[in-house]
């Protein structure tokens, strides 16, 4: 029934598209299959995904409306290697079905975007620094695009000009959804969780999991503010973010065999600001273009405990630090080649008032359980290419840090005809377990992806 | 009488420059007979960047068409604001948003300055990001968005690039497009002008332009290779469209063949609109985050 109304409405919108030239349709079917290509082999996904977006002038660009819906059906799930997952991955999730629904209005400098949407801030490729308003979905860990990471949220996004080249934007986000990661059994699944329900399976073991998501109170909503402006030839931006942190962290008290389980959605706040310059001028740097993130993330709840063990501890609400630096030139008449630098600087302050002996009290990634580097160096390259005429796009991006651990993936998009693409890639991870790719060095993966636009 | 030679070829150099360098934004010039090369070609340049215009919004469709014939399509809209601002150097600014279902929403702002030894600042919207990336100017010998035009041929080359040689006035043979097969241009009066870059070695050695006396417009050109071998041919049809009781030429169809590879591209503009009033506030880094796809 549901399929049929969902036919329905595309029949609708596609009749109303073409009585009226108001409206305008656009979407794109797609398969993406993804073969495990380390240890044994089996599909890690066969995924079939539409996609549906329609923007409507109610008052020519004035006022706006504008939507985009999502359906996938995974099958890989309805195997046995991997349907203790099913339930999270075989089909969307909840609302997430919305990627998009809001209303547009502009007028003189101010420009308001008032529904479901994403807002991305930062200049950062592939890295999080600033990029926190929305939550992610890191079900397939952070191979997909970004736009299908992040998770849409219900937002006033208020955005006033008062000069050329700057704006001021001011978000209240009363909406809240926590960041996702693979359940139990999905290929990427992080190695915390998988610790996490080890331990639940203890003997006779009784759990009390109480989660506690931010109250519907205004100061448990997010804020973010961003001013953006060009000075000589440079944009940059300064940012403030507060709320609720996308990601519970745990509180496990344990009697016995008793284990009491407070999951929280520590209230953060984000201060920060980015840039962007390419050097247009004649000399030797002509043509780079330079861009760049910081964030102070104060009060960022960060685990602490015994990562030998893989058992947390406690919580720390520490000030971190993260920045980053990238690097953008083409060369050789068609390459184009991007690196970025990024260093992620933890407090790494040991609790107050506590008895536990330090070996306890080590900053743990939330991700594995293993030990959070004080300092952590992050490295991304991407080299990319494109020939006949834009039909066959190459492209390579490796992402690592100095704990000698990684991810190369190589891509080549092939434009078969018009409107079709075939994308054949490789996702090859490195490291130690308890890294935050080496968890996944048995889970590298072959894929082929087959997209139609419409 | 050497030294006399040379100071009046010199100071026929300086005025032809500076009658170049005259070339006010927002009129309408046309070439005029026992003009010199560097005059002519000032004006096809100011044609081709329509700066007699102060906006301009127009569709565009473009295909790229293999030996085969086997055809892709992609739909653009485009906006140009042109500044003329000596204050902060810019020359004019360019928004083109991709409107067809395979790229969808991606955007492209470019900023041209007037010193022509400075690069383009330019913005791209990714769709797939939902966010700008700001964006080195790409390569002058790279190809523009797919097509069989390098970006230099479309929006980099300037006037100072190239030296220029008046070669012959003669009527245009022709042209018969290949996309509908109509023969354009037939005995229309041109000027030929041989175009040599200053750069070398690069991609091509010298351009043999046929410019339109009647609109100044580059209509047809062969490009050679360092070796001397014609590698590539280039077509611009235009309309002229009335606007304030002024003679705007626009291009309206391109049509360039790489000879090399069999493949050719062409471009046609629809919808074209002058003087609409654009305001700047649309070529900025926060009109581009206003995409919706």
């Amino acid at each position: 029934m549901k399929k049929f109304v969902l036919l329905l409405l595309v029949c609708l919108l596609a009749g109303f598209a073409y009585a009226d030239e108001r409206l305008q349709l656009n979407g794109y079917i797609k398969n993406e299959t993804g073969l495990r290509a380390t240890d044994k082999n089996y599909p890690q996904k066969l995924k079939n995904i539409i996609e549906l977006a329609g923007q409507y002038s109610i008052k020519d660009d004035e006022l706006v409306f504008f939507a985009k819906a999502k359906y996938f059906y995974d099958s890989a799930y309805a195997k046995d290697k991997l349907d203790m997952a099913a339930h999270y991955m075989e089909h969307i999730q909840r609302t997430e079905w919305l990627r998009d629904c809001y209303l547009d209005y502009t007028e003189g400098p101010w420009f308001l975007r008032l529904g479901k949407q994403q807002v991305a801030w930062g200049q950062s490729d592939g890295v999080a620094v600033l990029d926190k308003v929305n939550p992610v979905d890191l079900r397939e860990y952070w191979l997909p695009d970004m736009v299908d990471i992040r998770i849409p949220l219900w937002m006033f996004n208020i955005n006033y000009s008062p000069k050329l080249n700057s704006n001021l934007q001011l978000l209240v986000i009363p909406d809240f959804e926590e960041s996702q990661v693979a359940p139990i059994g999905a290929p990427f699944t992080i190695r915390a969780y998988q610790i996490f329900d080890n331990i639940m399976k203890i003997p006779n073991s009784r759990w009390n999991i109480n989660q506690h998501f931010p109250g519907r109170r205004l100061n448990h909503a997010t804020y973010g503010l961003q001013w953006s402006d060009r000075i000589g030839g440079t944009d940059y931006t300064l940012n403030f973010l507060y709320g609720p942190y996308s990601t519970a962290r745990n509180t496990t008290i344990q009697t016995g065999l008793n284990f009491k389980v407070d999951r929280d959605y520590k209230l953060w706040r984000v201060y920060g600001g980015s840039f962007n310059k390419t050097i247009t001028n004649p000399g030797l740097l002509q043509g780079i273009t330079l861009r760049g993130d910081f964030a102070w993330y104060n009060d960022e709840p960060t685990y602490y405990g015994d990562p030998a063990a893989g058992s947390t501890k406690g919580i720390a609400r520490w000030n971190n630090k993260f920045w980053l630096i990238g690097v953008d030139k083409n060369v050789l008449t068609r390459w184009t080649v991007s690196l970025q630098y990024a260093q992620y600087i933890m407090e790494h302050k040991l609790a107050k008032n506590n008895t536990l002996p330090a070996s306890q009290q080590i900053a743990m990634n939330a991700f594995t359980y293993g030990v959070q580097d004080q300092l952590e160096n992050i490295f991304t390259l991407r080299i990319s290419s494109h020939f006949m005429n834009d039909r066959i796009k190459p492209e390579v991006l490796w992402s690592f840090t100095d704990d000698n651990q990684g991810k190369l993936s190589p891509k080549v998009s092939y434009e078969i005809k018009d409107n079709l693409f075939l994308t054949l890639g490789w996702h090859y991870f490195y490291g130690a377990a308890a890294d935050s790719n080496g968890q996944f060095s048995h889970q590298s993966q072959i894929y082929t992806q087959l997209k139609y636009t419409f | 009488m050497k030294k006399l030679v040379l100071f009046l070829a010199a100071i026929a150099l300086i005025s032809s420059y500076c009658w170049a360098a005259e070339l006010e934004y927002f009129q309408v010039y046309k070439p005029k007979e026992g003009m010199t090369a560097d005059e002519i070609m000032q004006i096809e340049y100011f044609v081709k960047y329509t700066r007699f215009a102060h906006d301009v919004d127009m569709d565009g469709k473009a295909y790229f068409i293999d030996k085969s014939g086997s055809t892709r399509e992609r739909e653009t809209a485009r906006l140009r604001i042109t500044l003329g601002r000596k204050s902060d150097d810019i020359a004019y600014k360019d928004l083109v948003m991709f409107t067809s279902p395979q790229v969808k929403g991606l955007a492209t702002l470019t900023w041209t300055y007037m010193d022509p030894k400075r690069q383009s600042d330019s913005w791209l919207w990714v769709p797939s990001l939902k966010k700008i990336k700001k964006i080195s100017q790409a390569n002058a010998d790279d190809s523009f968005m797919g097509s069989d035009f390098t970006n230099e041929d479309i929006l980099t080359r300037r006037f100072e690039d190239e030296t220029y040689k008046l070669i012959k006035e003669e009527n245009f043979k022709g042209y018969t497009c290949e996309h509908d097969k109509k023969i354009y241009f037939k005995n229309a009066p041109c000027f030929v002008i041989e175009a040599k870059p200053k750069n070398s070695p690069w991609y091509y050695s010298k351009r043999i332009l046929w410019v339109d006396k009647n609109t100044g417009g580059g209509i047809y050109e062969e490009m050679y290779d360092p070796l001397g071998r014609m590698f590539k041919v280039i077509f611009k049809d235009y309309e002229i469209i009335k606007v304030n009781g002024k003679d705007y030429p626009e291009q309206i169809l391109l049509e360039v063949k790489d000879l090399r590879t069999g493949h050719r591209t062409v471009i046609i503009n629809t919808d074209i609109k002058f003087e609409t009033g654009l305001s700047e506030d649309l070529f900025s880094e926060r009109a581009l985050t206003q995409t919706r796809w």
